[in-house]
C-alpha cells in the first residue's frame, strides 16, 4: 500500500470540461493502481451531483464541441463516476460548500464521503501528484 | 504472438482502453500475455506507460488502422 503512487485532486469547477479532466486523470491514475482522492469543492460538486453530473454545460462559445464529444466517443460523466467509484477512488464533498448552498449528502452520487479542507490535507499530505482543476 | 485473452478496445477513447486492459488484465495470471486491439491514436504511447508503471512489460505493438498490444503481466 505505501509504495503505491498517491494521487490527490482537487475539483473547484462544474463544467463539462472540469469534469472530464478530472475524471479521465482519475480513472487513468486509478487504473495504473495509484490510490486516487479527490476533493470537490464549490462548483466542483456539480460532478458528482445525482443530476447536475449528467447534464454538464459546456463553456459559453463553445457549446459547438458537443458534436465532437459524440464523434470522438468519449464515455459520458456518468459512466466516468462508476467508473472511478468501481475503481475505489475516494471522493470527498467539501462540507462548508453543501452548508453554503443548502446540500445534503444523499442528493450526491452514492459512496461519496463529506469532509472539510483538513480532510484533505491529512489525506494529501503525502501524496506523490496533487492536482486542482 | 499467442496471447491467453484477446481484449476488444476499439472505438473507445481515453481513458476507458486503459480501464479495460487493466480490469482484463486482474483477471490473468503473471506470465500470461493479453492482446489489445484499440483504435484510440493515444493508447500507443498510454498503454506503454501502463505497462510500465504496473511492471508489466509490452512484447510487441503492431500499427495500423487499429493498434494491436500484446503486454505479458508481470
Amino acid at each position: 500500500m505505501s509504495n503505491k503512487t498517491k494521487v490527490a485532486i482537487i475539483a473547484a469547477n462544474g463544467g463539462l470540461f472540469d469534469a472530464y479532466k478530472v475524471f479521465n486523470i482519475a480513472s487513468a491514475a486509478a487504473a495504473s493502481d495509484a490510490e486516487v482522492g479527490i476533493f470537490f469543492t464549490f462548483e466542483g460538486l456539480n460532478l458528482i451531483h445525482k443530476e447536475a453530473h449528467k447534464n454538464l454545460p459546456l463553456p459559453e462559445g463553445k457549446e459547438h464541441f458537443q458534436e465532437g464529444f459524440q464523434k470522438a466517443n468519449v464515455p459520458s460523466i456518468e459512466e466516468l463516476v462508476e467508473v472511478a467509484t468501481e475503481m475505489g477512488v475516494k471522493m470527498i464533498a467539501c462540507q462548508m460548500t453543501m452548508d453554503v448552498m443548502s446540500l445534503d449528502k444523499d442528493q450526491f452520487v452514492e459512496g461519496i464521503e463529506v469532509g472539510g479542507a483538513a480532510t484533505f490535507i491529512d489525506y494529501a499530505k503525502d501524496a506523490n501528484i496533487t492536482l486542482s482543476f | 504472438m499467442k496471447a491467453t485473452k484477446v481484449l476488444d478496445a476499439k472505438g473507445l477513447a481515453c481513458p476507458m482502453p486503459i480501464v479495460r486492459t487493466k480490469k482484463a488484465m486482474d483477471e490473468l495470471s503473471t506470465g500470461d500475455v493479453l492482446e489489445i486491439h484499440a483504435t484510440d491514436k493515444g493508447a500507443k504511447s498510454d498503454l506503454t506507460a501502463w505497462a510500465k508503471s504496473g511492471g508489466h512489460e509490452l512484447l510487441d505493438m503492431e500499427e495500423g488502422d487499429v493498434l494491436k498490444f500484446w503486454i505479458k503481466k508481470g
